[in-house]
Formats: structure tokens, sequence, C-alpha cells
């Protein structure tokens, strides 16, 4: 009975991950051949040869490198504005009774709901207006650090809200009775204390701003050389034919900054206690 | 608070210093097209080079946009921020002349000249509302591509001349194995075969489609496509799930119809030809783009030089070489076209060609038509009044 | 008495008046905190909403950024629009939310008791199921794409005609209304399992192993006590990932346009990508915003059904 129900559970679980992994299979093997526009009948499954002719074309005949680099810093910097300013706030939200508190959180809450990109062009037309060139920030990267920042500002308070407002109380007033201030109280208590939310944060913030393609598209998109990943690889598809072996290579490569930073902080997602402040839905 | 304002500042500081990474050029224009591979390179590595090397003030800078170019056009025109110039599909022109974001190109000194020098079909497609609002950069059609080796099973040596004639062999020769391919259901996929068969959209001024879409000649139109694909002669890849003309056309498909960017091989016997006649005329579709100059341009002037230039003999004939069909007259007649066993065949096709209704809803007008044939050919939806109660949608849309 | 309770009420109107003049003196030392946040959700979130409940009562023309008051037109145009392209498109939101969501629950928390029981090879099936959350929609559209190809090229086609034989014809998956629909559920559902399993695991961490241990003694089996123990004891956490599922729901987009673009006939459409295709492909910018305004309302709709079904039905999920 107990061998039976092992090899059950093994069963199922392996049958699982490979239900998982063949599309990253099926785009691994595809990302070695070359199909001039058409596509194998039957499909490859496991690869008809080993080449690295589609890896070697995006990485030195397309924008691959420069667009990787723009990715690159475009996402840390995101991460490192959200993570400071999202505190800021959650922790005026957790511990400052203020006047209008409660209702500027509800308006926080309310526009979760809103769909996205339903706000493109409005904030397309501020980012135009800030700053002294023409097209004000668009085109630029900051432009669009400061847009995922702002968009994301809402959510992410909520978010380590719930956490900094469950934290215990007493270490605050020790601070307190020391005669220093909120700010004090930020930095030397609160930080450290809620550092695990905020690493939580800080990657999911890393993981959606590297995959995002829609304002990066709108914002980035009219220069070349701004341009992220997501919309490198997009235009990577032909307006009558597409070379699929590149658009795979290319997403392959994208992806492996991401797998290796889930492989390495993977247990701070688990660890974390991503459910006890945020379930507060 | 010092620390605050100092990491502050520091991050303020990282956010400028991006910024300033974008540097103005003093006279640069902006170009936006959708080349493909193919053409891309010729682009950048030829063709600015020359122009960039025969107007000293001017620089160029072309971005290539891919599948939502459209999406990005209306952006830019919402926002105000657009290029100088740009490449855009011959369907699109009058919509966007219509949103107000080009301009009237006929206003501009020099338009006549180059009014007189391009083909006259593809220019039309830039005229809205008395008015022409580009000149057409590249024109393109569909032929048919076919399969010689295939063809050789059905009992033919050359391409068929007649569309009967393919039919009948099809049906002795290879019964249920379909050997004509379609892609979809949209006007680009469907309109060769629909006029081929006898169909009419609207009328000459595409003014209305009541009338005509569900006339008589349009219903018995696609009747004959519904025969053929009930016969197994004539697969429609969406509605079949049937293999892809660009794979199927390799060793199952004797024939399909595409423009010049098609797979051919000459040693597969892969070759285009006319498509063939059906009660003794041929038929297809007409595509291509347009170069257009956008309203909120500052730089207007140097944008239609390279306009100007765009329609050189020099660079149309360059542009050839990477199967881009020119629309100058006299290019057409030149004997790069004429020697050239593709482009002769592309050429005579043109003859036959028609174009999809030139509104500036005509993307609505597609949709409508794709809804139509969906109820059609997947749903079973009766032919004359489906073609009724969507021609009367299309009538609304046209007096729009 | 009646001094009394008068004393007491101005005590009570006084201390109130404490705590306001005491929350207005507040203002100040959170200002630092607060204002950045506030000033960048005015910016990018507060004024495009206000500036799209405007356009969505009003004929917008883009290029000369003219507003004409237009009332309810946009919305009457959508509700009385041919094909229903409208409501099809919410059927197709309530129906992503009710097919995905169930199953995105139940592998989600199987999956993160089974890997929570693992030693050794936690982390690699960790990573396996995780793999898909963290792949970028555009890719993993594509392949999708790829994979359900209408003909002999598609892998799911050749896996299942050819090698299995469970098919008598190759399927155009993403050309039938409801393959269609299944493919873009079978997207939502593998790519939404991992991040439920990571927030089971997470759960799982705060349920003590004694009660398995005292369980254990009890005579129960593993069955037993995934139900009697894990299930109950992870409600909050069920609550929290049934939310975000299906408000995110609403949500799905960008796989609709890579696969199907809404056809045939809309059947496949989804808000989202209704509204891009409104706005974008037919210059329709009242209608988009009208869309999104329904949009919102749905979603508020929605989240106040599930608080009063699913919080007075468990008690307090926090």
């Amino acid at each position: 009975m107990k061998t039976l129900g092992k090899t059950l559970f093994w069963l199922v679980l392996i049958v699982s991950v490979i239900v998982f992994i063949l599309p990253f299979w099926f785009m691994l093997c595809n990302s070695f051949e070359e199909f001039s526009y058409v596509l194998p009948i039957p499909p490859h499954l496991v690869p008809s040869r080993i080449s690295f002719a589609a890896y070697e074309h995006v990485l030195s005949q397309s924008d691959l490198p420069r667009a990787a680099y723009n990715s690159v810093v475009i996402t840390l910097l995101t991460a490192c504005f959200t993570v400071l300013i999202a505190s800021l706030s959650a922790y005026g939200f957790a511990r400052i009774d203020f006047l209008g508190r409660e209702v500027l959180f509800r308006i926080y809450l309310f526009t979760l709901m809103l769909p996205g990109f339903l706000g493109i062009i409005p904030q397309f037309l501020v980012l135009q207006g800030i700053g002294t060139a023409k097209n004000g920030l668009i085109g630029t990267k900051a432009g669009l650090i400061l847009l995922y920042v702002g968009a994301g500002i809402c959510g992410n308070t909520f978010f380590l809200r719930g956490h900094m407002a469950a934290l215990p109380k007493e270490l605050e007033e020790a601070v307190k009775i020391d005669g220093g201030g909120h700010m004090t109280t930020f930095f030397r208590v609160m930080l450290p204390l809620a550092l695990p939310s905020i690493g939580t944060l800080a990657i999911f913030c890393l993981q959606g701003t590297w995959e995002e393609f829609f304002s990066a598209k709108v914002i980035l998109g009219a220069v070349a050389n701004q341009i992220t990943l997501p919309v490198m690889i997009q235009s990577l598809k032909g307006a009558h034919a597409t070379r699929w072996e590149w658009i795979f290579s290319a997403s392959i490569l994208a992806q492996i900054p991401m797998i290796l930073l889930f492989a390495v902080f993977q247990k701070r997602f688990v660890v974390s206690g991503l459910s006890d402040g945020s379930v507060k839905a | 608070m010092k620390k605050l304002f100092a990491l502050l500042l520091a991050l303020a500081l990282t956010l400028g210093a991006c910024t300033v990474a974008v540097a103005e050029e003093p006279v640069t224009i902006t170009f936006w097209h959708t080349y493909g591979d193919a053409e891309t390179p010729v682009i950048n590595d030829v063709i600015i080079p020359m122009f960039e090397a025969a107007n000293p003030g001017i620089k160029v800078e072309a971005i290539r946009q891919s599948g939502d170019f459209n999406q990005m056009l209306v952006t830019a025109l919402g926002t105000g921020m657009v290029p100088d110039v740009a490449r855009v599909d011959i369907t699109k022109t009058s919509a966007y002349a219509k949103l107000g974001g080009i301009v009237a190109m006929d206003e501009i000194e020099g338009f006549a000249a180059l009014k007189d020098a391009v083909l006259e079909g593809p220019l039309s497609t830039n005229l809205w509302n008395g008015h022409y609002y580009g000149l057409p950069l590249n024109t393109n059609c569909k032929a048919a591509v076919v399969n010689l080796n295939v063809l050789k099973t059905l009992g033919f040596d050359a391409a068929p001349a007649t569309m009967e004639e393919f039919v009948a062999a099809c049906k002795e020769k290879a019964a249920g194995q379909y050997k004509l391919n379609v892609s979809g259901l949209g006007d680009w996929d469907l309109f060769p075969y629909f006029w081929l068969f006898g169909g009419v959209v609207t009328d000459e001024g595409f003014t209305k489609a009541s009338g005509y879409m569900d006339s008589a000649e349009s219903v018995a139109a696609i009747n004959t496509m519904l025969q053929l694909h009930q016969d197994g002669v004539f697969t429609i890849r969406d509605v079949d799930g049937t293999a892809d003309a660009w794979a199927g056309i390799n060793d199952e498909y004797a024939m399909f119809f595409e423009g010049p960017w098609a797979p051919f091989n000459e040693e597969n016997g892969i070759v285009p030809a006319l498509i063939p006649t059906w009660n003794g005329k041929s038929a297809s579709v007409v595509g291509g783009e347009n170069i257009v100059i956008f309203s909120g341009s500052q730089k207007q002037e140097a944008a239609f030089q390279f306009v100007q230039f765009m329609l050189s003999e020099e660079v149309q004939l360059e542009l050839l070489k990477v199967g881009v069909i020119p629309t100058l007259k006299a290019c057409v007649d030149s004997e790069a076209v004429q020697a050239d066993p593709k482009w002769s065949v592309y050429m005579k096709q043109l003859e036959s060609t028609q174009s999809r209704i030139p509104t500036p809803q005509a993307s609505t007008v597609e949709q409508l038509w794709q809804d139509a044939m969906t109820e059609i050919f997947i749903e079973g939806a009766d032919v004359q009044s489906t073609l009724t109660s969507y021609a009367a949608e299309i009538d609304a849309e046209l007096a729009k | 008495m009646i001094p009394a309770s008068f004393d007491q009420q101005a005590a009570l109107k006084n201390e109130k008046r404490l705590r306001l003049r005491q929350r207005t003196r507040n203002l100040l030392p959170a200002a630092p905190f607060v204002l950045p946040g506030l000033i960048l959700a005015c910016v990018f979130v507060v004024y495009p909403m206000l500036f799209n409940i405007r356009i969505s009562f009003s004929d917008y023309q883009i290029v000369q950024r003219t507003m004409t008051w237009v009332g309810l037109d946009n919305y009457v145009a959508l509700f009385t629009e041919r094909g229903d392209r409208l409501l099809l498109a919410i059927r197709n939101n309530f129906l992503y939310a009710f097919v995905t969501t169930p199953f995105i629950m139940l592998f989600g928390l199987i999956f993160a008791v089974m890997v929570n029981s693992l030693k050794r090879s936690q982390l690699f099936f960790r990573t396996c199921f995780y793999l898909p959350v963290i792949t970028s929609w555009v890719i993993v559209g594509n392949v999708f794409a790829y994979m359900f190809n209408a003909g002999g090229a598609g892998l799911v086609n050749y896996l299942l005609k050819d090698v299995l034989g469970l098919l008598p014809a190759y399927v155009p998956w993403l050309n039938r209304t409801w393959t269609a629909n299944l493919v873009i559920w079978l997207l939502g559902i593998w790519k939404n399992i991992g991040w439920a399993m990571v927030i089971y695991l997470a759960g799982l961490q705060g349920i003590s192993n004694d009660l398995y241990e005292a369980s254990m003694l009890d005579g129960a089996s593993r069955v037993q006590q995934f139900w009697r123990i894990t299930v109950p004891l992870l409600k909050s956490t069920t609550f929290y990932v049934l939310v975000n599922m299906v408000i995110g729901s609403f949500g799905v987009f960008i796989q609709v346009m890579m696969l199907t673009s809404g056809n045939p006939r809309g059947t496949t459409s989804v808000l989202q990508y209704l509204l891009y295709d409104k706005s974008f492909n037919l210059f329709q910018f009242g209608q988009g915003a009208a869309i999104g305004m329904i949009t919102a309302l749905l979603v508020l709709l929605t989240t106040v059904v599930l608080n009063q079904v699913f919080h007075t039905e468990g008690g307090k999920a926090e």
C-alpha cells in the first residue's frame, strides 16, 4: 500500500512536470533548427541537430544585446524606486493616523480594479509634458520607469501596508521614548523588520517589469535603441512570415535572468510569509 | 531626513542621467516602416546612406515597426509624437487622413511631377475627400504560386491557364486531396477567389455594397467556393485545419495565391504564375504601401525631400532587387522588370487586379466581411441572406 | 441623569475633537511618507482614470484632441452592436474566471502539498512549476500559438492524432470558438498554477507540524489529513488566491491578442481585447473608454459579491 502510494505520488509529480515543461522543451528544441519561414511537419520534439546559428543571429544581427541592456537598467531602477516609494507610503498608511487616511486608502484600493492600459494615452501625455526636451520623457528609460513606479504604487503600497501594520508596536515606542521621529523609526526599525516582505515585493516587481510589453511598446517603441526585450522579441515577427527559431532563441535568452533570479531567491518567495500580510484583501 | 533626501537626490540624478542620453540632431527626420528581413538591410545600409550623401543637411532615422504598427501610429497620432514620414498600408491611408494625422500631399510644391510619374491604380489609394494624402511607394498583388511537381501528378506540364481545367484535373486525379489552399477568411485572402468566380463587392465608386455583394453573381461566386471546398479541391486553412500554404506548397498543394514575398524555389519547382482564369478572366487583389507625411511633423520640407528621393528610379530599382515592386511608370517598363521571370508575372497580374474598399472605415468593413464569411463557411449560414444583411451593414459604414 | 449624560456626550465630543486635531496635526509628519506615492498615483492613475470617464461620454478625436459630449451614445452603441461583441466578451471573461480559477486553486494546492513533502528535490520541482509564471506573456503566447497550430505542424495536433491516434483529423484549435477558448483557458491555467502553488506553500509554512503528528497518532491517513487539516487551515490563503484569480480574469488580454484576436466573430474576445481593438484598430476611443468603465463596474460588483459570499460564510478571512 505504501509503495503503491509512493509510486502514484511520483508518477503524478513527474507527469505534471513533463506537461509543465513541454512548451519550454519545445521552444528549446526548435531554437536549434533552421526553418526558413516554414514550420516542419511533423513538429520536432527532439532537436534534429544542435546548432546555435539562431542564437548567433539574434546576438549579432538583432537588437537583442541592446534591448537586454535596456531591460536590465529599466527593471533594476523600477524595482529600486518602487521599493523606496512604496515602503515609505506603506509606513505612512500603517503607522501614522493622519486625517483622510481611510478615504485615501480606499481610493488606492479602488484604482486596483481598473484595467491597466486604459490610461495609456493620458499617461503618455503626462510623460510628454515632463522635462525640457521636445518630447518630454517619451522614448526615454526614465519615462518608462516613472510610469511603472507610478502605475504600480497603489497596489504595492497596499501589499506592504498589510505587512507593516502586522509588525509589533513595541520597538517603535522605544524609538519614540528615545526622542526619535518617524524617519528614524522607518529606517531603524521598520525597514529591517519588513525586509522579507520588501524583498518579495522587489522580486515581484523585477519579474513584472521584465516581462511588461504594452507600455514599453507605446513609450519606447518609437526609439529603436531604447526598446526592451519583450518588444524586441515581438518585433522579430515578420510582416508575412516568421523565422520561429529566432523568436525561440531570443525568448530563451530573455528568460535566463528570471530563472536565475527565481532559483536564487526562491526561499524568500516562500518563507517570507507572503500570505499573512497580504491576505487582508 | 537627511539620509532620505540624499537617497532621493541620488536616485533623481540617476534618472536625470538616463534622460540626458537622448541628444538632438539639427535636422533628423524619422521614418517608420515595416520592411521585412530582406529589405531592412537595404534601407539601412544602402538607401539611407545614399540619401544622406545627396542631402548633407538631413539625417534619416529609420525605425522598423512590427505587427502592431497601426497601434503605434494611432498612439503617436493621439499624442502628437509622430514620425515625420512613414510607409503605411494602402488600406489604412484614408483612415489616417480622416483622423487628420497626415497632410494633403498635393498641396506641397513638387507633388504634381511625382503624381504624373507613378501608376494610376496605386495612386488612387491615396485619394480621400478630394485630396491626395500620400504617394504610392510600392505596389504588389497576389499571383499564383505553383508547385510544378505536384502539378505534374495532375497532368500539367506548366501552370494551368484556366481554373476550369485545374479543377477538373483535381477532381479526376486527386479526388479529396486539397490541391488549392487559402489561409483565412479575410478580404486579402478571399477577395481574389470571390472576384475570380464572378463576385462583386461594391459599385465602382465604393459607395454601396447592397445590390453588389448580395447580387446573384456574388452568391454564385460564394457557392462555387463552397462547392470546391466540398469537393475536396479548395481548402481554407482556418476552416479545415489544413497545412499552412508556405509549408504545404512543398509537397501537398499544387497552388496558392501570394504576394511576391512568397517562398519561391526554382529547384523544387515552386514558381510564380498568373492566376488561372475562370470564365476567361483572371483576378487578384492589390496590396502595397504609400508614403505619407504627418501633420504633426515640424520638418515637412525635409520629409518631402525624402519622399521625392524614395520615389526616384535609383531607389525603386534598388528595392526591386529584394522583391519590392516599384510604382514608377518608368521602372515598370524597365529592362530589369521585363526580363525577370518573376516580375513579369506580377506585372502582368497587376492588370487584372482590383483594390479593397478604400475607406476610412476599412478596418470595420474588413471585420464585417470576415464575420459574414465565418457565418457562411464555418457556421453554414444561408449565403443569400447572410450576404444581404452584411451588405446593409457595409452600406452604413461607407455612408459615414 | 441628564447632566451626567450631557457630560458624557461633551467628553465624547471633546475626545473626538482632540482626535481630529491630532489627526490633522499628523498630516505634517505623514507628508514625506505618503506624498511621493500620492503624487505619482494622482498623475499616473487617478488623472488617467478621470480622463477616461470623460472620454467614455464623448466623441474623442485623438489628433485634434477635441471632445464632444455625446452622453450615453458610446454605451448604447456597444450594447446594440451587431454580433453582440460586448456581451460575448463579458461572457468570456466570466467563463474564464469560472473555468480557470478552480483548476488553478486545486492544482496549486495539490502541487504545493506534494512539493512541500519533498526533501531534496524541492528546489527542482518548485522551479519547474514556477517557470510559466516568470515567463513573459509574449513568449508563452508565441509558443502556444505554435503548439496549437491548425495543421500537422502543431505539436498538439501531431501528438493527439499521429502519435496517440485520439483524433480522426487535425483540429483547427484557434479557429473555432470553443477549442480556441479552451486553449486560452489552458494557457491561463498553466501560467498561474505556479503562482497559486507558491502562495499555498507560504500558507503551509504557517501550519504547525504538531497538528499532523497528533492526527497521525489518531490513525488519520494522508488524504484525511489533507481534507481535515490542510484545507480548512488554508482557508484565508484560498480566499486570497480566489480573489486574485477572479479579479485577474478581467485583465486577460495578451493571450487573446496573440492567439485568436477574438476570432471567429468576436466569440473568443474578452473585455480588454475589445477595448484595445475598438481604440487602436477602429479608432473608437469613446467606446474603448466605455468598455473600460464597464470593466471597472463589473470588477467592483464581483469583488463585493465575493466578499459577501465567502466572508460571511467562512467568517473572517483575515
